[in-house]
C-alpha cells in the first residue's frame, strides 16, 4: 500500500491524479511483492561477446550454448535459440525444421553485409543524370525495367512464402532472407522508378512461365532455391551485368551495379545452401539435376517470347536498327555468358547438367 | 609521382580510398576479401578489411593460390583503365571492372582454386572495388613501359 501511496503522490500533478487518488482510497488495490523467479531462468549466464573489427556481428554471438545449431529443430514455437521454452506453448506448425533444408554457413555474414551495404533508390541514385532518350530506346529501357520489376516482385513473394515456414533454430537464415526480401522490394521500386522518370512508363507484363515455376514450387525451400538462384538469379545477374555495360547514364549504371551486388548475396546464399543440402542428402544432387531438367521447358518458353530479347537488343544496339546487328550479337553473347555461368555453378556443385537442345547454341564449345 | 604497378601506387590509392566517407554508403561499405592484382607477370595482393583497404604488398605467382580472386590484365590494359579513370574522375563506360570482365575472352576476375563462393566476392563487393580503382583518379600516375 505504501508504494501505491507514493505513486499517487507522484501522480498528483498528472491529468490522471483524480483516478489514482480514488484507486488508492479503495480497499481493493494491492501491488503484489515481485517473485522474480524468471531471474534464474537462463541456459547460460555471464556471456560477454566483445565487438570485433567488424563490430558486434550476428555470427559472433554464436558462443557457448548460443552457438549450438543442431541438425534438427523439433521445437515448433517461436522460442529464440538458446532461451528456455515455456511449457504448454501451442506449436506454430513450421514446415522446415531440419538444418539441411535451409542452412547456409554464410547466412549471418550475408545478413550483416546486406544491412551494411544498403542503398536508397530515392536519394542515392543520381536521377538527374537521366536525360531524354530516343523513343525506341526509352521504350526498350522501360520494357526491361517492367520485367525486372516483375521478377523482383516474384522474389519477394517466394522468399516470404518460405521464410515463415522456417523454425527459429536457424534464425541466421530467417534474418538473412528478411534482408533478401527487402533487397527485392528495393529492386521492384528502383526499376519502377526508372520506367517512370523519363517520359516513358511501364510496358508489357513478362511472359512469366519461370515466375510461375518458382512461385508454385512445392517440394521445399531447396527446390525453390534451385529455381530462384540457379535459373532466375543467374539469368538476371547476367542481364544486369550487360545492362551496366550498355547503360545510357550514370543513374542506370548505379542501379545496375548495385542491384547486381545485392543479387550476388542471394546467389552466394543459394550456392552455399545447395552445397550444404547436397552434403547432407546423398540424393540431393540428382534431385537438383531433375529439377533443372524440368525447369528447362519453362525457361525455354520464356526464352522463345520475343519481348525481352527485342528490348535488350535495342538497348545493346542503341536503336531498332542497331538491334538487328550489333544488338542481337550482344544478346547472344549475353546468353552464352548466362549458360556458361550456369554450367560453372552446376559443376561447382557437382550436379550433372545437360544443356537443352534449344539452348545448345549458347553452350561452351569445349 | 608513384609508378604503376608498385606498392607505392597502391598505397597512395589506399590512402585516398580509406579516407573518403562517400565510398562507405550508397551501396559501398564494409568489404572483407583478399584480392590479387596481376599486371603481366607482376603480382600484388590487396587486403580489404571493413571500410578500409588494410594493406598492399608485392607477391609471387604462388600467392595467388591464397587470394579469394585476382584481377588479371596486361600492363597496357591496366594503363588504359587507369588513364580512363583519370580522365573521367571514375571509370567510363568501357572501363568498369564489370565491363572489362565481360569484354575479355579470359575473365578479368578469376581464381586458382575455382571456388565459386570465393570468386563471387568480386560481385558482392563490386561497387567497393570500383570505388577503390576510381580513387586512383586523384593521384598522378606514371607508367613504367
Amino acid at each position: 500500500m505504501a508504494k501505491a501511496v507514493k505513486a499517487a503522490a507522484k501522480a498528483v500533478k498528472s491529468p490522471h491524479a483524480d483516478t489514482v487518488r480514488k484507486a488508492v482510497a479503495a480497499p481493493m488495490l494491492e501491488i503484489p511483492e515481485p517473485k522474480l523467479t524468471w531471474m534464474n531462468k537462463s541456459r547460460q549466464w555471464g556471456v560477454r561477446v566483445k565487438p570485433g573489427k567488424k563490430g558486434l556481428t550476428l555470427g559472433s554471438l554464436n558462443v557457448g550454448i548460443y552457438g549450438e545449431i543442431p541438425m534438427d529443430w523439433p521445437d515448433q514455437t517461436r522460442n529464440p535459440r538458446g532461451a528456455i521454452g515455456r511449457k504448454g506453448m501451442p506449436p506454430v506448425g513450421y514446415m522446415l525444421r531440419s538444418k539441411a533444408e535451409v542452412w547456409a554457413d554464410s547466412a549471418a555474414d550475408l545478413y550483416e553485409e546486406a544491412i551494411q551495404r544498403r542503398w536508397a533508390p530515392a536519394t542515392d541514385v543520381p536521377w538527374n543524370t537521366v536525360k531524354p532518350l530516343p523513343d525506341d530506346l526509352e521504350r526498350a529501357v522501360c520494357q526491361v525495367s517492367t520485367e525486372l520489376s516483375q521478377y523482383a516482385n516474384v522474389e519477394i513473394e517466394v522468399i516470404s512464402a518460405w521464410q515463415h515456414q522456417m523454425v527459429y533454430g536457424y534464425h541466421e537464415v530467417k534474418q538473412y532472407l528478411a534482408t533478401a526480401g527487402f533487397d527485392a522490394a528495393r529492386h521492384y521500386e528502383v526499376f519502377r522508378k526508372r520506367a517512370l522518370i523519363n517520359g516513358g512508363g511501364l510496358g508489357l507484363e513478362g511472359a512469366g512461365q519461370v515466375n510461375r515455376m518458382i512461385l508454385e514450387s512445392r517440394g521445399g525451400w531447396t527446390e525453390a532455391v534451385v529455381y530462384l538462384v540457379l535459373v532466375r538469379g543467374l539469368f538476371v545477374q547476367t542481364i544486369l551485368r550487360y545492362l551496366e555495360q550498355y547503360a545510357y547514364n550514370e543513374a542506370e549504371r548505379f542501379i545496375y551495379r548495385n542491384v547486381m551486388q545485392d543479387k550476388a548475396r542471394l546467389l552466394t546464399y543459394g550456392l552455399d545452401h545447395l552445397k550444404f543440402a547436397i552434403a547432407h542428402n546423398e540424393d540431393q544432387k540428382q534431385i537438383i539435376a531433375t529439377l533443372l531438367a524440368i525447369g528447362d521447358g519453362l525457361f525455354i518458353r520464356d526464352f522463345n517470347d520475343p519481348v525481352l530479347r527485342e528490348a535488350l537488343a535495342i538497348i545493346f544496339g542503341g536503336s531498332i536498327d542497331g538491334a538487328r546487328g550489333a544488338g542481337m550479337d550482344v544478346y547472344h553473347d549475353m546468353m552464352r555468358a548466362y549458360i556458361s555461368t550456369h554450367l560453372e555453378y552446376c559443376q561447382w556443385l557437382d550436379v550433372p547438367r545437360r544443356v537443352p537442345e534449344p539452348l545448345e547454341q549458347y553452350a561452351p564449345q569445349d | 609521382m608513384a609508378a604503376f604497378p608498385s606498392v607505392e601506387w597502391f598505397d597512395d590509392v589506399r590512402n585516398i580510398f580509406n579516407n573518403e566517407d562517400s565510398f562507405r554508403g550508397g551501396g559501398g561499405g564494409q568489404c572483407n576479401c583478399v584480392a590479387g592484382i596481376k599486371v603481366g607477370n607482376e603480382i600484388f595482393v590487396l587486403t580489404f578489411e571493413g571500410f578500409e583497404c588494410a594493406g598492399a604488398r608485392q607477391a609471387s605467382l604462388g600467392d595467388l593460390d591464397e587470394v579469394d580472386f585476382y584481377l588479371d590484365m596486361e600492363i597496357l590494359e591496366w594503363q588504359a583503365m587507369i588513364e580512363n579513370i583519370r580522365q573521367n574522375g571514375h571509370a567510363g563506360l568501357g572501363y568498369t571492372l564489370n565491363t572489362l570482365d565481360l569484354d575479355r575472352d579470359e575473365r578479368l576476375a578469376t581464381s586458382v582454386h575455382g571456388d565459386q563462393y570465393r570468386e563471387d566476392l568480386f560481385f558482392r563487393y563490386n561497387q567497393t572495388l570500383q570505388y577503390f580503382f576510381d580513387a586512383s583518379s586523384r593521384i598522378a600516375t606514371e607508367f613504367a613501359r
